[in-house]
């Protein structure tokens, strides 16, 4: 019950609605009392031969009207406390996805997409519950189910309530038994079922494997194994949910039983009518609800706390690169000093880089080179700030970069990241991300210059054509060019391209460097890359290897050295010219 | 195979149903005990409140209590209950069986007819779709024989058990109840035909609400490098409105159609049965019990009502999902079929394309008049670039696909004669994409083939020498691979793959060389690996590295689906085309590294 004082600031802050449901719930509690008594009150008059057609007619009317109110507040009572919990639901995940976009890279690589989800989904959902149907069995059990009880015992009988209701708690703590039960039994079919969907991801990922030795009937046989033991487990589930239902008819079987037995008792002593212990009866159906209730309160108010208490964990979590120290809010121009001794992830790993120096004069171009995990994108991720915690010292503009606001820093920095990512959007959309309002001059221009806008107006639907799930399908060349685009648009004082041209081919990469060298004399212009073709005409060149710098320079002097530059410089023009079939009216190099 | 949600007709509804239906057929007997306990149950269930009529009416309101049959209701009535709640425990665990079995028998019938089409069908596919229905729409519809069929025949029967009481109690009465079954009727269907529309709303909000989180989630980094934080805030948050406001809709439509109008309606079913009663006793007696009796059955009738009417979404998402998942059943593209009598078997090794050409899609063509010929034990490699054809020269040999013209002799027979089994076994394709499936080292060496023994699996890794690094793994050949084989470099997941098509020992090799990079060590076994392996084999490579390249006895090249160039290293010198400035720029390069070392 926790939950509820944890939640309290919330049915605070929503108090008209809670009070207001919660007094119309009692009301429907109360009008759910008066039809077992109107039944009760009309079978005695008709057993006395009192009953007159102004009686019934009388009796007939009050039922309707109960009935037509217990609607209407049954309604506003949904709309008051079923409202308020979805209202929590939006708010918590509005908050989720603000403090989402306030924190760091490192948080991202802590925590999995999936978990992320699961917190914004599953644990939304349960905290929803326990705001909502969570407050509506705590009342209602309580209300109605005291009322009940309190009628059947002071209108009818006490000692016909108390010995008809000796079955019930049994019912309560045996619904919450086989609750928590079911629940660990559904928790190991699920782990079943995903662990078939792996299967499933892993045997259609790897189908041309499968199909290249012929195995298809052994993985059908697996699939089938694993599906047999996703059926075993779900049969345990059912073993203890067919339990539910029987156990709740027999003990309130039971109950009836008891009541008419002794309540006949009653009748032939005349402590009680033959019509109330016909009310009584029905009392005791209405008792059944409160019962089943009080049971999944627990249930539901348990996953509840657990659930509030993960997002509650997550909200509290600090972004780690703050403006702490900043002291500007004026964007810096493109002059970098660069001075790393060291940088690691975290505190007990090796170095991911080693002794990295440069400068970099506003308007020059930083080529960095190396193999995959040879710290080219870490040094990039250093550098706009989207990592820190370096042992050295990073300037732009002659100040500490932590010393620039990250809205002012951000300013100053365009980026094309390595994966290529597009948002669920329009092409036009996704290219004027970073400036919603830009004209469509302003998007062709920039789609122009990464060399995409022939291939944009190419589909159907031109710039509006939809990317992602439901629009049209991109090749990784034109995702990568699409993305440099959208950092074209904003005519950053500095450009960075993480590795941002391994999908497009050797002419395109030329010609978009070209337009670079053309449109960014002025500005710092960052480019890491595999294929060194993408780096030759850099100012500065480090070739990075296991985090160290170990060749440095301009495309020039490194070729004369007979180093690591030379050689692989040398090898990728020969094997473009075998990837380009037969073009040898080309350049070697 | 395209993932639409195109409004399904009536007609094409209850089609989708009927075959949900038809997997009943293979349980039947399973479905027959749990009918028959369902009804026993039902049964015993509902005789409970005629045995309390009885004694009222015909004990209680005379006030006559002779021991021997009183005794004797009460036993009967307490046997009735303790058997109803035996009986119904085995109806619904078995018909919970028979759901299981049904789904699983549904999953394993898509899942076989996927993993037996045709490799065109994947590559046209998009595997999230192939995906979703083995998981997602499956499970759907696992709801909907769980949660939804049990509970339709249950309350079905429940309801004839329920009126047979009433008709056997007062058939006047029971006659007036019988009208309340159009209005509970009507409530359904208003009900499902606006929930429909406000949950199909609601719940496209909702996954569009999560696929905007998703994405924010994994774009997070150039949402916020690009500083656009607070415009994502703001139209995450207009979404979230947009959700709530449908749910709100969702919710408010429950109000007024769900347990509110039903608990309503049972009231006006009391008031029937006391204005019915009422009338009666103006003119003579009634029986109590009776009156008792019918307002019980009517507060068990409408509990079975705000279940159904709760679980009209599950069934109505199931009919989507089945509907998806059935297209997937019937979609027949089978892998290209064997031809021709005869079984030959394929004992050299020798390949020839003759005049072939190709097209995916009947219109653009990849290969182009392809033909040549590789004899036993020789190599032969493939340079061009991406799109040349390259990869469908070897889906055409592997048989993934049919050519359009001309022919592909292996070993003097055309392809298509050979067993698919045949062709399996003797062409050991090494793909580029070494993928790893979960288990264990072994096994993805074996790759469920029983005939391959772990001996001669060890001796596949030994050859390609991969043994080394395996050995030194924590448990060696026991050692389990994680997802994907992340755990093991690419260099590391290329051994592997190499002694996978060793131990099947083929005649033919066919080699789809990866371009990635490998550091030099492995790079240096993986050289001696292959070297071993195209050894005595008739070898075909799509070649990306340079030694692969020169040690080829033919080396074809392809542009734009044709051959530009083919022959042997100095036939092509001799030709001074595209392989003379290879050969002589690397020479060259050797050269300047000699002066200048």
């Amino acid at each position: 019950m926790r939950v509820f004082l944890d939640l309290w600031w919330y049915f605070k802050r929503e108090k008209t609605s809670y009070i207001i449901g919660i007094i119309m719930l009692m009301i429907v509690s109360i009008l759910s009392l008066l039809p077992p008594y109107i039944v009760g009150v009309v079978v005695d008059l008709m057993v006395e031969n009192n009953l007159t057609v102004e009686g019934l007619t009388f009796w007939l009317i009050i039922l309707f009207f109960v009935g037509l109110a217990a609607y209407i507040f049954r309604y506003l009572w949904r709309i008051m406390i079923f409202g308020a919990s979805i209202r929590l639901a939006r708010l918590l995940r509005n908050q989720l996805y603000e403090h989402f976009t306030n924190m760091s890279a490192k948080f991202y690589q802590r925590r999995k997409t999936g978990d992320l989800m699961a917190h914004a989904t599953n644990d939304i959902r349960a905290v929803e519950q326990t705001a909502g149907a969570g407050v509506l069995t705590l009342v209602d059990s309580l209300t109605l189910g005291g009322f009940v009880i309190i009628t059947m015992a002071v209108t009818i009988s006490w000692e016909l309530t108390l010995l008809s209701l000796l079955p019930l708690p049994l019912l309560a703590f045996l619904t919450n038994f086989y609750g928590s039960m079911l629940h660990k039994r559904f928790r190991v079919a699920q782990a079943a079922f995903s662990s078939l969907n792996d299967r499933v991801q892993e045997s259609i990922a790897g189908i041309r494997v499968t199909k290249t030795f012929g195995q298809e009937k052994a993985d059908i046989a697996a699939f089938q194994a694993e599906s047999d033991d996703v059926v075993k487990k779900n049969l345990r589930v059912s073993r203890i949910d067919a339990l539910f239902d029987p156990t709740i008819t027999f003990i309130i079987g039971v109950s009836y039983f008891l009541a008419v037995y002794f309540g006949a008792g009653f009748v032939i002593n005349e402590d009680i009518t033959i019509g109330q212990l016909t009310s009584f009866t029905i009392y005791l159906g209405l008792l059944v609800w409160p019962m089943l209730a009080f049971g999944w309160l627990f249930n539901i108010v348990e996953r509840g706390r657990a659930s509030y208490g993960r997002i509650s964990e997550l909200l509290a979590e600090q972004a780690e690169i703050t403006d702490e120290h900043a002291d500007t809010t004026k964007p810096p121009s493109g002059r970098f000093d660069v001075e790393i001794h060291s940088f690691r992830y975290k505190s007990e790993d090796d170095p991911v880089l080693n002794d990295v120096r440069f400068q970099l004069k506003e308007g020059e171009t930083l080529g960095v080179i190396g193999r995959t995990g040879s710290g080219k994108t870490t040094l990039m991720k250093l550098l706009m700030r989207e990592e820190q915690g370096v042992n050295g010292k990073i300037s732009l503009d002659y100040r500490s970069i932590e010393r620039y606001t990250l809205d002012a820093l951000r300013t100053s920095f365009g980026y094309v990241p390595q994966d290529q990512f597009l948002f669920s959007a329009t092409i036009a959309d996704n290219i004027a991300f970073a400036k919603p309002n830009a004209t469509m001059q302003e998007v062709i221009d920039a789609a122009k210059l990464a060399c995409v806008h022939e291939d944009i107006v190419q589909f159907q639907n031109g710039y509006e054509t939809f990317v992602g799930e439901r629009g049209v399908t991109l090749s990784g060349g034109q995702k990568q060019r699409i993305a440099i685009a959208r950092a074209l648009l904003v005519e950053p004082e500095i450009l960075m391209f993480d590795d941002s041209l391994s999908a497009v081919d050797a002419k395109t990469e030329e010609s978009i460097l070209e337009a670079l060298r053309m449109k960014r004399s002025e500005r710092t212009t960052i480019i890491s890359a595999h294929r060194l073709s993408a780096v030759k005409h850099a100012d500065v060149i480090l070739v990075l290897d296991q985090g160290k710098v170990v060749e440095q320079g301009t495309h020039e002097s490194l070729m004369k050295k007979d180093g690591w530059y030379r050689e692989v410089y040398n090898q990728q023009q020969l094997e473009s010219i075998v990837a380009e079939g037969g073009d040898t009216g080309g350049t070697y190099g | 195979m395209e993932h639409t949600d195109e409004q399904l007709t009536t007609k094409q509804q209850t089609r989708i149903l009927k075959r949900l239906l038809s997997y009943m057929k293979f349980h039947k007997v399973l479905l027959f005990w749990a009918m028959l306990f369902l009804a026993l149950g039902t049964g015993a269930e509902l005789i409970g409140p005629i045995l309390i009529q009885t004694f009222i009416d015909d004990y209680l309101t005379p006030a006559q209590f002779p021991v021997e049959p009183l005794i004797a209701l009460a036993v009967t009535y307490i046997i009735l209950h303790v058997s109803a709640v035996f009986f119904n425990y085995f109806q619904q665990f078995w018909f919970d069986k028979a759901a299981l079995r049904m789904i699983q028998r549904m999953r394993v019938e898509v899942f076989g007819n996927v993993a037996h089409m045709g490799l065109s069908f994947f590559d046209r596919t998009a595997t999230g779709g192939i995906i979703s229905r083995l998981t997602n729409d499956t499970e759907r519809i696992k709801e909907f024989y769980v949660n939804v069929l049990s509970m339709l025949v249950q309350n079905f029967v429940f309801f004839i058990g329920i009126f047979a009481a009433m008709f056997y109690l007062n058939v006047q009465l029971a006659l007036f109840c019988l009208a309340l079954l159009p209005v509970v009727f009507i409530l359904l269907h208003t009900y499902r035909k606006f929930s429909a529309k406000y949950y199909g709303r609601m719940s496209g909000k909702l996954s569009e609400l999560n696929a905007r989180l998703n994405e924010s989630i994994q774009g997070m980094a150039i949402i916020q490098i690009f500083r656009q934080e607070r415009r994502m805030r703001r139209e995450f948050a207009e979404l979230n409105d947009e959700h709530h406001r449908a749910w709100l809709k969702g919710m408010k439509l429950d109000g007024l159609l769900l347990r509110p109008a039903v608990d309503f309606l049972s009231i006006i079913a009391l008031m029937l049965v006391i204005g019915y009663f009422g009338i009666i006793s103006f003119n003579s007696p009634i029986e109590v019990g009776v009156l008792y009796a019918f307002v019980n059955y009517l507060e068990r009738f409408f509990e079975p009502v705000n279940q159904m009417m709760a679980r009209l979404s599950i069934f109505q998402q199931a009919i989507v999902a089945a509907g998806r998942v059935f297209k997937l059943i019937d979609h027949d593209e089978p892998a290209p079929p064997k031809r021709y009598e005869g079984n030959p078997q394929i004992t050299r090794g020798r390949i020839e394309f003759k005049n072939v050409s190709f097209s995916y899609d009947q219109t653009t063509p990849v290969l182009k008049n392809i033909s040549f010929t590789i004899d036993q034990g020789e190599t032969l490699a493939f340079v061009g670039h991406t799109g040349s054809g390259k990869s469908s020269v070897i889906n055409l040999l592997m048989r993934f696909y049919e050519p359009d013209e001309g022919e592909i002799l292996l070993d003097g027979e055309p392809l298509a004669k050979y067993s698919k089994e045949e062709l399996r076994k003797k062409l050991g394709l090494v793909l580029q994409d070494s993928h790893m499936f979960s288990g264990d080292v072994l096994e993805n060496i074996q790759l469920y083939n029983q005939e391959i023994t772990e001996a001669q699996a060890v001796q596949a890794a030994e050859t390609v020498r991969a043994d080394q690094f395996i050995q030194k793994l924590p448990g060696g050949y026991r050692h389990p691979v994680g997802e994907r084989g992340g755990t093991f470099s690419t260099g590391e997941r290329q051994l592997i793959s190499f002694a996978r098509t060793m131990a099947l020992n083929p005649k033919v090799l066919v080699l789809d060389e990866a371009t990635a990079n490998i550091d030099t060590e492995t790079e240096e076994l993986i050289q001696a690996a292959l070297e071993t392996m195209k050894s005595g084999r008739t070898t075909i490579a799509i070649a990306h590295r340079l030694s692969t390249i020169k040690q080829a006895d033919k080396i074809v090249v392809l542009h734009q689906g044709e051959i530009q160039e083919a022959g042997n290293h100095e036939e092509l010198l001799q030709k001074e085309g595209l392989y003379y400035n290879m050969y002589v720029l690397q020479q060259g390069r050797r050269l300047e590294a000699k002066i200048s070392g």
